[in-house]
């Protein structure tokens, strides 16, 4: 495949899934890269709507780091992934019709690739907190004040596994409010 | 929040990924909703006493219904990822029943003459399918919960594929209650049971699998 980003990216994500933090995270940035370019092309009509997009679909990407199968090219599992979030987003605002943008499938490795936030409209640091206190504390615990599991398990005195269900929980549910909010 | 921001708040501490993460989720799903048909065998209408003797048939039988179970399997995993092909996991599923028409043509074609309807039909035909739809909603409800924490390209497709498991699974433990012989009775009704709980599934796949 000529696609460049596929094999860094995919190099990276395999360290990812072992559980290598920094590469997850250069990941994650070159994905958000790559998204950017496939929704601005898409999208050019109503470019605010882009970054919200982008992190809809990001935070689904790592929701669903277990559906990606290594045997397969990663950049088709990821470009699914937008192009469903895409599909939902015209559906949920009911202007399929309206929209100039191509839903087809164009050459990805065309693509442009944004690197540089555009402004996202919806602040998903506000939703989060909106979320059930237990989940809100574990996602501050673990993943912005930087405890361990096991330092946030002690702290809320719940078990380590509880912690961890709970982040995700708590993921689950601010990308399940991100799908509803129009 | 920012979009690097939100990058740095999912890789941090995110851990590794467990391996083979899907399959468990599906096989556990799968394996409790074999368990809840079974139990409701034998504490429902019992076990077939003569099934220990049945030989041949019933090796045939459970054969045929653990290939379609473990090809409707792999369908239903593939269904339930994004941009995942799955052309080769149907067509496995076809595979399977074909290889048991083959040989339901053949006990039909080397019957004695008269004997082809009975084979076909056997003396349970009108209940069996709806017996095994009802025995295959456990397992579907079970692969429809664990679908929904997945990512299926199609919804009717993914769910469609879970009641051909779950098909197979109810019809799994059907057959520890039925005392049919002929693989021309097996290749017809409790493929329609399965086929049932497969539309069954794909309708319910349709409005439930989103994400």
């Amino acid at each position: 495949m000529s696609d460049d980003l596929e094999s860094r990216l995919r190099g990276l994500w395999v360290l990812a899934q072992s559980g290598d933090e920094a590469a997850y995270r250069s990941a994650l940035t070159l994905a958000a890269a790559r998204l950017r370019g496939y929704f601005l092309r898409r999208m050019r009509t109503q470019p605010d709507d882009v970054e919200d997009l982008v992190q809809e679909t990001l935070l689904t990407i790592h929701l669903q780091r277990a559906t990606y199968d290594p045997a397969l090219p990663l950049t088709a599992w990821l470009h699914a992934i937008a192009r469903h979030k895409f599909i939902d987003f015209l559906r949920r605002h009911g202007r399929s019709g309206a929209l100039h943008d191509s839903i087809d499938d164009v050459d990805e490795t065309l693509l442009p690739v944004v690197e540089h936030d555009l402004t996202a409209r919806r602040d998903i640091g506000k939703l989060l907190d909106r979320l059930p206190a237990e989940q809100r504390q574990a996602i501050l615990d673990t993943k912005i004040e930087g405890l361990s599991v096991a330092e946030a398990a002690a702290r809320s005195g719940a078990s380590e596994s509880a912690v961890k269900v709970r982040v995700h929980r708590g993921l689950q549910r601010l990308a399940a409010w991100l799908r509803s909010e129009a | 929040m920012k979009t690097q921001e939100l990058v740095e708040l999912l890789a941090y501490r995110a851990g590794p990924v467990a391996p083979r993460a899907v399959q468990r989720r599906l096989a556990g799903a799968a394996l409790a909703g074999l368990v809840a048909a079974a139990i409701v065998i034998i504490v429902g209408p019992g076990v077939n006493p003569q099934l220990g003797a049945m030989g041949a048939p019933l090796i045939q039988k459970l054969a045929y219904l653990g290939a379609l179970a473990l090809a409707a399997g792999w369908l239903t995993d593939r269904a339930s990822r994004p941009g995942v092909p799955s052309a080769a996991a149907a067509a496995s599923v076809v595979g399977v029943f074909l290889a048991m028409a083959g040989l339901a043509c053949v006990t039909l074609i080397s019957a004695p003459a008269g004997r082809a309807g009975i084979l076909l039909l056997g003396s349970s035909w009108s209940s069996c399918p709806w017996r095994i739809a009802l025995l295959s909603a456990p397992a579907l409800g079970l692969l429809l919960w664990a679908i929904r924490t997945l990512a299926p390209s199609s919804g009717w497709v993914a769910g469609f594929a879970a009641g051909l498991l779950a098909g197979a699974l109810g019809a799994l433990a059907y057959s520890l209650y039925c005392t049919e012989t002929s693989p021309a009775f097996v290749l017809v009704w409790y493929s329609s049971g399965a086929l049932l709980s497969a539309l069954a599934g794909a309708a319910l796949g349709s409005r439930l699998l989103t994400w």
